[in-house]
């Protein structure tokens, strides 16, 4: 899933039609006074003042700034810009005309097993959040698109009434075609309102997550990703995602500041099991990793070597269930590599590591594991006999 | 008994390289359980029309490949199943081809990163013809002793580990490929192995869930239980828990999720398969998948580890009640033929080798020269003439041979366009052959008449003073038993017009005050031969054969030098031809001497 930021969110909803507020991105408060000579809106009307970052509770941190002119909304823009908030440093500014309006609604179309399904209420803001029986629903079968009557029957099943219904109709199915065409996931606006100067229901807001293995057949996506986790990606996650593009088989990197067990597991299913059997076990991760698909030894060299760089780790836990086709020896020859350099620069002083695995030749790669011990590291290694996640129980073994 | 893929699957498999390798699997796994090799055909337009060779034991297996699936199986009508290794970009059109397909009855997908749309069409399209669609990111299926799709089950030896060469009585469906393979393993030590294993991907909405797989085990009368591993994320567990609730099942459920660290992860992170993502509003969280599969009166270990246990004692329940026995192993399993590399380490093969050398040795991280590594010979300052020692002569010459050699090579290095090689090279070389050609072109003119005279001069001249011969003995042999005398005699040079390289040469090696009985033997013979016709005189080949001879080479060799030191030139008119952009050149007709007949009338046919 590819979260996308409201700017470039607005910017695909208003390609299918959907009416969204004049919106402009900034990266600084000069910038927009200038944008500001050229567009009549910006004078013209109440604005409108946002972080344009993947960061919760916007309003709260006082990132989000309402009513102002021109000249409220640069200096609001000034204030924010190179704020700085946990690991996210703010560098971008939505500034967006207010839309006078009474009422609020709600609509999102969101993808289920059998296709998608549209969701509507005739409420919006929070009071949807509060009141989620009153979300009526539509669901569609992929490849199926919702015709205008069941789009009606759906408004006026949320409680819509007259022209009103069908507006919001009108509206529903710009979404899906927004949503189907543009291969997203997940589409929300909330509020929906009724713009007061011509009757027309305009999105004030956008939540956009689209389908990131779809990008081949959308040039138009010029946007990036936003990070997923209300904060923004660190400098030695971006870099194992740099080399993860570049090959076969996939490596990931994902620190969690504060913990004392770091990962460096294979497989995209083991590594969740082995991130919970440190948790039961009481431990604190300090990462998540993994890699599979059997990525060449100088990827997981890269890894092992972030992995080493982690603050404040005891112990690394280097598992993984028996391959089907990732080479042991070839990929540990990697990890082995990974650890001497670490050594080598001072780090894993104190630490100690933990190894289980099995698939393609794994007694050479378990054999050239042992063979550390001999370099002074501190390391248990294991062969497919010992239980997939039993290296755990030892390493946090109080 | 199995499901999904049995002793009558018959497989095409669509894409390149990735899908050869899982045909080599595959053809592992049918020679593990002594079955020909279920792979018919590959679909694969860049290479159809050829095929793929597949090794099978010891032998090899050709593959025919094909443009599309329609041929595949209009060749191959007893084909019923296709294997999907296409690019995620192509990976739908691909799919929905052997869906189309009316002798196709299942289509498992291993393609990564295919958008979710594209899987869910695929798999609705499925269900529409009453087809099974598995995948996408599938590591495969995999029947105990009767049939493997992909790479699952790994490299052989784990087979065999794993007890897949014959039918055990747990079912097994995993979302992750690598524990695909952990719990066939565990079901083997804490079991009797598995029927069948599948791998339905880890992506958001695979193709089929685990309830059509599910009632399909259900109705398998030799899968006894089922092991499902699942992951947050999506609701397939839910729903799994809810068909096993629903009723009376004949197979046990044991069910494992993971993903409870997610309760204890800063909110929002998340990770592990496309999949495993938590909902807007909570559901699909290991928690809620664990306790519904709890409440269903499925077997759920705490934790992964606690798996192996809860099979153990499932099978064992089974053995009491009777409704498994314990299995039979065969007393002989077939085993994987060795590469002759692997046998060879394991001492178990002597292989008569096919050449020998005793010169160079590449197998290090650089070549050695008769054991000595190139880049130390240049750090204590060795040249090119000491590498000719040791490739030709396998000695480390002196200092003072090095410079004789040097100077032999700059000397006979090139003598202009209109000699045989390098006129052959610039001919080659107008008529816009390559360089490598080209210079052979010129190399090939090199024998008695031009440049080649060096090894037999050496070798008489050398016959003559081992033996002792004076120059008459030595003419008069030479006339008796050979001809002219090689080394001696040019076309243009001659006693008033000397040849300056000659006489560089005797200058410097004479200088030298070393020992050169050839060189000075040659220069007697010279006088004797000049006396009868002027142009007999010392060549600059029989100085060269002269001179190596004494300073040690063996006679075989000598012609080398004439060889490697011309080829600098004939490199030189190429790269001059090239430079120049040379036209064609042909030979003007009157410089040619037509001495065939008259034109005259062709006699009828007899």
């Amino acid at each position: 899933m590819a979260k996308v930021l409201e700017g470039p969110g607005m910017g695909l909803m208003k390609k299918w039609g959907i009416h969204v507020p004049q919106y402009a991105v900034v990266t600084s408060a000069d910038e927009l006074s200038k944008l500001g000579h050229v567009n009549e809106w910006m004078k013209q009307s109440k604005l409108v003042a946002k972080a344009h970052e993947a960061l919760g509770s916007r309003f709260k941190l006082g990132l989000v700034k309402v009513g102002l002119d021109l000249t409220g909304a640069v200096a609001a823009t000034k204030e924010m810009i190179g704020r700085q908030v946990g690991s996210i440093t703010v560098s971008q500014v939505i500034v967006s005309e207010m839309i006078a309006h009474k009422e609020e609604y709600y609509c999102a179309v969101k993808s289920t097993r059998e296709g998608s399904e549209i969701l509507v209420a005739n409420c919006g803001g929070i009071e949807v959040e509060s009141n989620w029986d009153r979300v009526k629903r539509l669901c569609l079968e992929v490849g199926q698109a919702p015709s205008h009557e069941a789009l009606e029957k759906l408004a006026k099943e949320a409680g819509f009434t007259g022209s009103l219904a069908k507006k919001m109709a009108d509206f529903a199915g710009k979404m899906f075609s927004c949503f189907d065409n543009e291969d997203a996931q997940y589409l929300e606006v909330n509020p929906v309102v009724t713009r007061e100067s011509d009757g027309e229901l305009v999105a004030l807001d956008a939540v956009t997550l689209l389908d990131g293995d779809a990008k081949f057949r959308h040039p138009d996506w010029n946007f990036q990703f936003a990070a997923e986790f209300g904060r923004s990606y660190s400098k030695d996650e971006m870099e194992v995602m740099t080399v993860d593009s570049k090959i076969k088989g996939s490596v990931k990197f994902i620190e969690i500041p504060g913990g004392d067990t770091a990962m460096l597991p294979a497989g995209g299913g083991a590594s969740v099991y082995y991130s919970d059997a440190v948790v039961a076990r009481g431990g604190k991760l300090a990462n998540y990793a993994e890699y599979s698909g059997d990525p060449p030894d100088w990827a997981v060299e890269v890894l092992t070597e972030k992995v080493c760089s982690l603050p404040g780790i005891k112990n690394i836990i280097v598992g993984g269930a028996i391959a089907n086709f990732t080479d042991v020896k070839k990929t540990f020859g990697g990890i082995i590599n990974g650890f001497r350099k670490a050594k080598g620069d001072g780090k894993l002083k104190g630490v100690k590591i933990w190894v289980r695995r099995g698939g393609p030749r794994e007694k050479e790669g378990l054999d050239a594991m042992r063979a550390l011990k001999d370099e002074g590291f501190d390391i248990n290694v294991f062969d497919r006999n010992t239980p997939l996640t039993d290296i755990v129980d030892k390493a946090l073994h109080k | 008994m199995s499901i999904l893929a049995n002793k009558d699957t018959r497989v095409v498999i669509q894409g390149g390289a990735a899908g050869v390798n899982a045909a080599r699997r595959m053809a592992e796994f049918c020679y593990l359980i002594k079955r020909p090799l279920n792979v018919e055909a590959f679909v694969y337009p860049p290479d159809a029309g050829k095929t793929n060779e597949v090794p099978y034991g010891s032998g090899l297996i050709a593959i025919p490949i094909y443009k599309t699936i329609a041929e595949a199986t209009k060749n191959h009508p007893t084909i019923n199943t296709s294997l999907v290794y296409i690019g995620a970009d192509r990976a739908m059109k691909g799919g929905m081809e052997a869906l189309d397909d009316a002798h196709i009855k299942v289509v498992s997908m291993i393609t990564e990163g295919v958008p979710e749309k594209d899987a869910k069409l695929l798999g609705a399209h499925a269900r529409k013809l009453g087809k099974v669609f598995n995948g996408p990111s599938s590591i495969g299926i995999i029947s105990a002793g009767a049939c493997r799709l992909g790479v699952i089950g790994g490299a052989f030896d784990n087979l065999v580990l794993s007890k897949l060469y014959r039918e055990g009585s747990f079912g097994v469906i995993t979302k992750s490929g690598g524990l695909s393979n952990e719990i066939i393993w565990i079901c083997s030590q804490f079991a009797d192995g598995i029927t069948t294993a599948i791998g339905i991907g880890g992506d958001a909405y695979p193709g089929t869930d685990y309830v059509s797989y599910l009632e399909m085990f259900e109705n398998d009368p030799q899968t006894k239980a089922v092991v499902v591993v699942g992951e947050m994320g999506g609701d397939l567990e839910e729903r799994a828990a809810e068909w096993y609730g629903a009723k009376k099942r004949r197979v046990k459920l044991i069910g494992v999720v993971s993903g409870f660290c997610q309760e204890s992860l800063p909110k929002g992170m998340k990770f592990g398969h496309a999949g495993a993502k938590e909902g807007m509003k909570g559901e699909g969280s290991a928690r809620s998948k664990s306790d519904a599969l709890k409440k269903s009166g499925a077997i759920v270990p705490a934790t992964f580890g606690a798996l192996g246990p809860a099979i153990k004692d499932t099978y064992q329940e089974l053995l009491k009640s009777g409704q498994v026995k314990e299995p039979v192993e065969p007393a002989v399993l077939p085993r994987l033929p060795k590469s002759i590399e692997e046998a060879m380490k394991a001492d178990e093969v002597m292989v008569a080798p096919l050449i020998r050398t005793t010169i160079s040795d590449d197998r290090g991280d650089e070549p050695c020269y008769d054991g000595y590594p190139a880049s130390e010979l240049i750090n204590k300052g060795y040249e090119i003439p000491h590498v000719i020692g040791l490739l030709w002569d396998k000695r480390l010459i002196s200092k003072q041979d090095a410079e004789i050699i040097k100077r032999i090579m700059m000397l006979s290095a090139d003598h202009g366009p209109c000699v045989s090689g390098a006129y052959g090279t610039i001919l080659a070389a107008c008529a816009g052959i390559g360089l490598s050609q080209s210079v052979a072109a010129g190399l090939i003119m090199i024998g008695p008449r031009f440049g080649g005279a060096v090894t037999d001069a050496g070798r008489f001249f050398k016959h003559a003073v081992d033996n002792k011969m004076t120059v008459d003995e030595f003419l008069t042999y030479m006339k008796k038993n050979h001809g002219p005398v090689p080394g001696i005699g040019h076309r243009v040079k001659s006693l008033r017009n000397p040849d300056k390289r000659v006489k560089e040469l005797v200058g410097y090696v004479k200088s030298l005050n070393i020992k050169t009985p050839c060189l000075d033997f040659a220069l007697q013979v010279e006088q004797v031969t000049a006396a009868k016709k002027d142009n007999l005189i010392l060549n600059v080949d029989g100085t060269m054969a002269a001179v190596l001879v004494d300073i040690g080479f063996p006679v075989d060799s000598l012609n080398g030098f004439f060889i490697l030191s011309r080829t600098i030139g004939l490199i030189g008119h190429w790269v001059d031809q090239k430079r120049q952009d040379s036209r064609l050149v042909r030979l003007f007709d009157y410089l040619v001497n037509y001495a065939a007949p008259k034109r005259r009338e062709v006699p009828p046919l007899k």
